[in-house]
């Protein structure tokens, strides 16, 4: 079982509900205005724009980016006390428990997905309320990133579980690819040959980031059709 | 009131500070203690409200802390080249130095290990690198190198100082316990001395390779990763170069103050100052050498994304640290110290100072750039630090003097043995040595 | 402070360091025993303690050497 993504950037529009439903599933800190122009806005899902060509023939996209949860992960070679590390399903996971604040996976990231805490995480009274309790809060310190919404997979696990069945494609879906308005994001078992995913990962327009760096992203886009 | 023995020691000027302090000595330290307690403060805060107040973010996770912590370690090389690879070439001129230079790397070690500790997020955690660890992670590398090379060089550093100690001892300096508990028994018997000397030279012999490792091991923090700038196979032995050359300067600097301030002019004379400031320029240029090698295969490849920190150092952003970096390191230091005219003492002290410095923009250089240009459309970091990470800075130098000025009100900064040894048996082992280089007498001879 | 505290303050100043160096090793072997148990990557940690831990015994050995041997060639006083 290898969880992957398949971002479709034709059908992509750029509206940015990946990136809200993300911070709001996973209790994402929301960082004051001053801190956020200084690079400190804390995005597991961002929304990286890349400008081609010269204008007139200028060409702006927007290309959402979550965690690469590469095969291969640099940043788990890096890290010096296991805080983060590549599980057998595939994701990489961050324990906010073991992890010092060494940053040294965000230096050795080499598609910077990684986010820190560098203040305690506030909440403003009323968002407090909608915080989402399967998610653990992190403390100031950490570093953390998108997990594929992991804790959604556990609750998924137990319901097969506890309804004696194997685990569904519908199962499990992140809340990204949940919120996505155009289904542009796809997530499933890339070595099921039943899910989407796996389907889509050999489309001839399928393309990774950073390909030539050998770290076997396991998020996987589809080229726009001109 | 205290039995300080009363005959004048032939080498009264290095005792002095020991046994009588001066006023200004206590003011200075007063000052500095002040400085060192609210850097205390300043790192107090980090702890209560986060990294936040430093002036790091992402792209730039890495700053000031970890500049520092490279840089405080490369001084410690002066220690290794001075005392070890001079004690190993038997170069008589190295007497007055080594205890100086050993003491610099036993209190910068101590400072630079504790940066990467003043550097996490979570430092309450600390304990998670003992107990799960991975000694996979470079970092941990780091962790047993140090410590490998601050016990090497602390051992180091008092097993030669043990009949000095057993001076002090005699003439009944206060504390007395102090000197009868780290002097160990010696009596300065012939036996003693052999097992000292045996001793010295496994120690000098084993602590090279140490040293060695340590930088290179630190350099691999940035050189295993596959960021542009950083990933290249040269950065083992640049940054040995460039500990070693920023270590010379260090020493020198240190020789120029004590020399003023203790008045060791009869200690550290001129020849001293020529030698090592000769070994300066070698390091400056072999600085420079692997600096062109570095960039020049970068800009040859043209690789798109070594391109970008390239051009953000060159001419970018960052083009005023870096040219400052190759005057300070290159252009000023050659210039000063290629001609013997320039070669005083004020010139030397000018080298050693800019060459301090551009060692310091040099690691300012090599961690910065790479981290503010990520691969991915990221907007270009730009790092300001802020008043936590300078108080840290001036708090990290202001320990070391403190430090410095501890141990030379306990602890003659030069070896007072090794110095009476040289006068003794030095110009006589030199000349013997030398004879022996030169050709047998008669062709036929049986050897006469 | 008389002979007889000074000298034991020696020999318990040698023997923390030995334990200090011990508990190294004991730290390495412990890290490589998890690296092992975890499959991550054990040949690194084990070629790091082949290095690490020979050194920091021949540190503590000479230091050892160097406190006996003073001791022994001290000069007879009765």
């Amino acid at each position: 079982m290898k969880w992957g993504m398949v971002i479709d950037l034709q059908k992509c529009t750029g509206c940015g509900e990946c990136v809200a439903a993300c911070k709001l599933e996973n209790n994402v800190a929301i960082v004051e205005p001053k801190e956020s122009a200084m690079g400190r806005t804390m995005l597991w899902m961002d929304l990286l724009t890349i400008h081609e060509g010269e204008y007139p023939r200028l060409r702006v996209r927007q290309i959402p980016r979550p965690c690469m949860h590469c095969e291969h992960p640099p940043c788990t070679k890096v890290c010096p006390v296991r805080a983060t590390y590549i599980n057998e399903e595939g994701i990489v996971a961050q324990i906010y428990p073991q992890c010092i604040g060494c940053r040294y996976c965000m230096a050795a990231c080499p598609y910077t997905v990684k986010s820190f805490n560098w203040y305690k995480p506030e909440w403003a009274p009323g968002i407090r309320d909608t915080v989402n309790p399967d998610v653990s809060v992190r403390l100031d310190g950490v570093v953390e990133k998108c997990t594929f919404c992991v804790h959604r997979l556990q609750k998924g696990k137990e319901q097969a579980k506890s309804e004696a069945r194997e685990l569904r494609e519908n199962d499990f879906q992140p809340a990204c690819a949940e919120s996505c308005p155009t289904g542009a994001i796809v997530f499933g078992d890339l070595e099921n040959t039943g899910h989407r995913v796996n389907q889509l990962a050999h489309s001839p327009r399928a393309t990774k980031l950073l390909e030539d760096l050998g770290t076997e992203p396991k998020v996987i886009y589809l080229k726009e059709v001109d | 009131m205290d039995k300080v023995s009363a005959t004048p020691h032939q080498d009264a000027p290095l005792l002095r500070p020991i046994e009588s302090p001066s006023r200004n000595y206590y003011i200075i330290m007063g000052i500095l203690l002040a400085i060192v307690l609210y850097t205390g403060y300043v790192y107090l805060r980090q702890v209560l409200f986060g990294l936040g107040v430093t002036g790091m973010a992402q792209p730039v996770t890495w700053g000031f802390y970890i500049i520092n912590f490279v840089f405080f370690i490369g001084i410690s090389h002066a220690g290794t080249l001075i005392s070890a690879i001079l004690r190993l070439s038997k170069a008589e001129w190295r007497r007055p130095i080594t205890r100086m230079a050993e003491v610099i790397t036993a209190i910068v070690l101590a400072i630079g290990g504790l940066h990467p500790i003043i550097d996490l997020g979570r430092p309450d955690r600390m304990s998670h690198l003992f107990f799960n660890g991975r000694l996979q992670s470079p970092l941990l590398w780091d962790v047993t190198s140090i410590t490998a090379y601050f016990t090497a060089s602390t051992i180091y550093l008092y097993i030669p100082m043990i009949p000095d100690i057993a001076i002090l001892r005699d003439r009944g300096v206060r504390p007395r316990w102090l000197y009868e508990f780290l002097s160990w028994g010696w009596q300065g018997t012939e036996r003693q001395h052999k097992v000292l000397d045996r001793a010295m030279n496994i120690l000098m012999v084993v602590v090279i390779p140490i040293a060695v490792s340590v930088h290179t091991i630190i350099s691999y923090i940035f050189a295993m990763t596959v960021q542009p700038g950083w990933h290249s196979t040269i950065f083992g032995p640049y940054f040995v170069v460039g500990a070693i050359f920023s270590g010379i300067a260090a020493i020198l600097v240190l020789m120029i103050v004590f020399r003023k301030v203790f008045r060791l002019e009869g200690y550290l004379k001129h020849i001293h100052f020529n030698y090592l400031s000769i070994l300066l320029l070698i390091m400056s240029l072999l600085w420079f050498y692997f600096t062109f090698s570095e960039y020049l295969t970068g800009y040859y490849g043209h690789e798109p994304n070594e391109m970008r920190v390239f051009w953000y150092k060159f001419s970018g952003d960052f083009a005023p640290y870096f040219w400052a970096m190759i005057i300070c390191n290159f252009f000023l230091p050659v210039l000063i110290l290629c001609n013997r005219k320039t070669r005083t003492i004020p010139g030397i002290l000018i080298a050693s100072i800019s060459v301090i410095i551009g060692m310091w923009l040099e690691r300012l250089i090599i961690v910065v750039p790479s981290l503010a240009n990520p691969r991915l459309p990221y907007p270009t970091g730009i790092y300001i630090p802020t008043h936590t990470e300078w108080m840290l800075f001036i708090g990290g130098v202001s320990v070391f003097v403190l430090g410095y000025m501890t141990f030379a009100r306990f602890f003659p900064v030069i070896s007072i043995w090794e110095i009476e040894e040289g006068r003794k048996e030095g110009a006589k082992t030199v000349a013997e040595r030398v004879s022996s280089y030169m050709p047998d007498s008669g062709s036929t001879s049986a050897g006469e | 402070m008389n002979k007889k505290s000074i000298e034991f303050l020696q020999i318990l100043s040698i023997s923390l360091i030995w334990l200090l160096f011990t508990g190294i090793a004991v730290w390495i072997v412990t890290l490589i025993r998890v690296s092992l148990k975890l499959h991550d990557a054990p040949d690194a940690s084990v070629g790091i303690s082949i290095v690490a831990i020979p050194v920091f015994f021949i540190l503590a050995s000479v230091l050892t050497y160097v406190f006996i041997g003073l001791r022994k060639g001290r000069k007879e006083e009765t």
